[in-house]
């Protein structure tokens, strides 16, 4: 009854308008006065805990820091040049570059929007020029923008390991696989679509393209390997070297460095002619209160509150459903069905789907995590597993009409409307479907990675 | 766009200046507490606890600015297809319910806060109907690691009949409750305003990059 009540309340405040962070707390407040005895000194409590009790998700802010200093400047651009030198020249040559841009900007940043916004305003623009339809470039970039939260560093999986307990490293392991398939899958299909209907083709402008390309993205690309080197150690060589939220800090500063030493796109050398360190040595103090960073952080900030704000209230939730004891009440009833885990996860495919269509993935992450998580334990499915199905699903529902977030945001970018960004995204949307079918029926691709370097699961609850 | 640029007076950017100040402290304390572990083979041994409650003020404190200046998150596409007239009466029923939502927590974070402090919870369940008269004073609760600084020495009088403490009393870090609960109380009443005179529809963005998709537009628009 409670939980019928707890349900309808918060989507009911999501729907007239009501932020999706209070609609979350409001709800658990008015649940937890009307069902159980608690105070609200221990609401307050609660809340204050999300932070002080999860220091996993202190990897979030820096996350969000290291990727806004690398897409203040050109690193998109740079990204794109590289791509375009590598995958060109075949047919439908400047999409597949595209998709190929967002996979790389996708190990940089964790969310999907920023993916979309970084690499779609060049790439739809270069397509245009090269003879594309509009409807192909929008479509092409709102599903390969999803690959953002799929391949670490991801914000979601961080949100996900906070909220079921499970190792935020091997979550990131995890998403590499599947997150290389989903990209290939997304590359082949345009490849097919390019020859059956002529698309144009780059000029491959030779080996030295290539390199001069990688030389210039090269110290964006060193963050990937920074984070996932720092993570997990080099095999054989070193073991981990930090935290996950220590790289994500080591990484913001990185990030700092080379937008304002290296690129200088930023910060006190920036300018039409970026002036060199030797010239200005006092830069390397000044950086660090130029209003360009100030600005970044500043920028940077606004993000982690909000989405904070939202995953703080959704722990909230998550406590009221599991002091209720609503999770074990599902799994009884489920079990009590029959339910086996091939009808177990085509149900919580469509919560997601649904879900994802309408709210923010980390907050509903959040709340449906601990709600599903017994049962799939229950049913012997790997938390691991479960996670990327989870993120895949919630892939999907950004780019599921009738209001996908994706949709939106490419529709934004390119001055298109709503209907023909769906339009332009149902045949790459059947695509990353077969791809869901097969991420959720098919553990090893989840799973193979992260045991064969981090050992087996060990399952503690 | 729901809400429109206007020059930043100085609690913007008193607000703008701590958010930006809190996320490179917290970044630098990580990446210093990084450094002296391979540089100088020791360790920042509060760096955990503090960047833990620092993360707390800058959501919290920065949960009222983002009301100010409508960052929220929110679901847009059901509302923005009702008329005008039932807009604005919705609007005014979130502003209800986000005024109530405020108001019940800082009550709750006062009645936390307060026996840190040596101060009373107050009574009631859902609406302070005065000071509880009996109840344990909870001054003398210590954080785990951090240190205390030397200009918050005069805590020990205040909360600890003088005895010193070993490390920060718990006080200061769950003030942030308390004060980041009275000032969204606030801004959220101020939205009311707000929206009662017509100035503003929606309390909610839709996604985080709103005004980043309307500078890419604007940047591909130019172009053709």
């Amino acid at each position: 009854m409670e939980i019928l009540f707890l349900f309808t309340m918060v989507i009911g405040l999501m729907m007239i308008g009501v932020p999706i962070a209070i609609s979350l707390g409001f709800s658990s407040i008015v649940v937890l006065l009307m069902f159980s005895d608690t105070s609200l000194a221990s609401a307050a409590q609660t809340l204050f805990e999300s932070f002080e009790g999860h220091s996993t998700l202190l990897a979030i802010p820096f996350f969000i820091l290291a990727s806004s200093f690398m897409s203040t400047g050109g690193v998109a651009e740079r990204i794109i040049r590289f791509s375009i030198a590598l995958v060109g020249h075949f047919r439908g040559g400047l999409a597949i570059a595209g998709v190929l841009a967002c996979m790389i900007f996708a190990a940089l940043s964790g969310s999907s929007p920023a993916t979309v916004v970084a690499i779609g305003s060049i790439v739809i623009a270069a397509m245009r020029k090269a003879g594309y339809a509009k409807e192909f470039a929008a479509g092409v970039i709102a599903n390969a923008g999803t690959l953002g939260i799929l391949i670490p560093p991801s914000i979601v999986m961080v949100v996900y390991a906070a909220a079921v307990d499970v190792s935020v490293g091997r979550m990131f392991l995890a998403g590499v696989i599947p997150g290389l398939i989903a990209g290939s899958m997304l590359m082949i299909s345009i490849y097919v679509m390019a020859r059956y209907k002529d698309m144009p083709a780059g000029e491959f402008k030779g080996f030295g393209e290539i390199w001069d390309s990688f030389k210039d993205a090269f110290w964006g690309l060193m963050l990937i390997v920074i984070i996932m080197v720092g993570i997990y150690g080099i095999p054989g060589v070193t073991n981990a070297i930090f935290t996950p939220t220590e790289a994500a800090a080591v990484a913001s500063v990185y990030a700092f460095f080379v937008a304002c030493f290296i690129y200088r796109d930023m910060g006190p050398l920036a300018g039409d002619q970026p002036v060199s360190l030797a010239k200005r040595p006092q830069a390397i103090f000044t950086a660090f209160w130029h209003p360009d960073t100030i600005a970044t952080l500043r920028d940077a900030g606004k993000l982690i509150i909000t989405l904070m704000f939202v995953i703080a209230n959704a722990l909230l939730l998550k406590h009221v459903i599991t002091d209720e004891q609503i999770p074990q009440r599902i799994t009884e009833m489920m079990l009590g069905y029959g339910f086996g885990p091939v009808m177990f996860l085509v149900i919580v495919n469509v919560i997601l789907l649904i879900g994802g269509q309408f709210m923010e993935p980390s907050g509903l992450l959040v709340i449906v995590a601990p709600l599903v998580f017994p049962i799939a334990i229950e049913l012997g499915i790997d938390p691991i597993h479960l996670g990327i199905i989870m993120v895949v699903n919630m892939e999907i529902g950004m780019i599921t009409p009738p209001v996908g977030l994706n949709l939106f945001v490419t529709a934004g970018v390119a001055n298109m409307s709503m209907m023909g960004v769906v339009r332009a995204a149902l045949p790459f949307l059947a695509v990353m479907f077969v791809f869901l079918i097969l991420v959720t029926y098919v553990p090893f691709i989840s799973t193979a990675l992260p045991n064969a370097l981090m050992g087996p699961e060990v399952i503690l609850n | 766009m729901s809400h429109s640029e206007t020059p930043p007076n100085w609690s913007d950017r008193l607000e703008e200046t701590l958010i930006a100040a809190i996320l490179g402290i917290m970044t630098l304390l990580t990446f210093a507490n990084v450094v002296a572990r391979y540089g100088f083979n020791s360790n920042i041994f509060y760096a955990l606890e503090l960047t833990v409650f620092l993360f707390a003020w800058l959501v919290l404190l920065g949960a009222s600015y983002a009301v100010k200046k409508t960052l929220h998150l929110g679901v847009d596409a059901a509302v923005n297809l009702a008329p005008d007239r039932t807009k604005r009466l919705l609007g005014l029923l979130v502003v209800a319910i986000c005024v109530a939502y405020s108001a019940l927590l800082l009550k709750g974070a006062w009645d936390y806060w307060a026996p840190f402090a040596n101060l009373p919870p107050t009574e009631g369940r859902w609406f302070p109907t005065g000071f509880v008269e009996k109840y344990r004073g909870r001054g003398w609760y210590e954080t785990k690691d951090i240190p205390v600084p030397f200009f918050l020495s005069w805590l020990e009088a205040v909360f600890n009949n003088g005895d010193e403490y070993e490390k920060l009393p718990k006080v200061v870090p769950y003030l942030v409750l308390p004060v980041s609960f009275a000032l969204l109380l606030f801004r959220f009443v101020q939205a009311g305003v707000r929206v009662a005179r017509g100035e503003q529809d929606l309390l909610i963005v839709s996604h985080e990059a709103e005004d980043d998709v309307a500078r890419a537009a604007e940047k591909l628009r130019d172009h053709y």
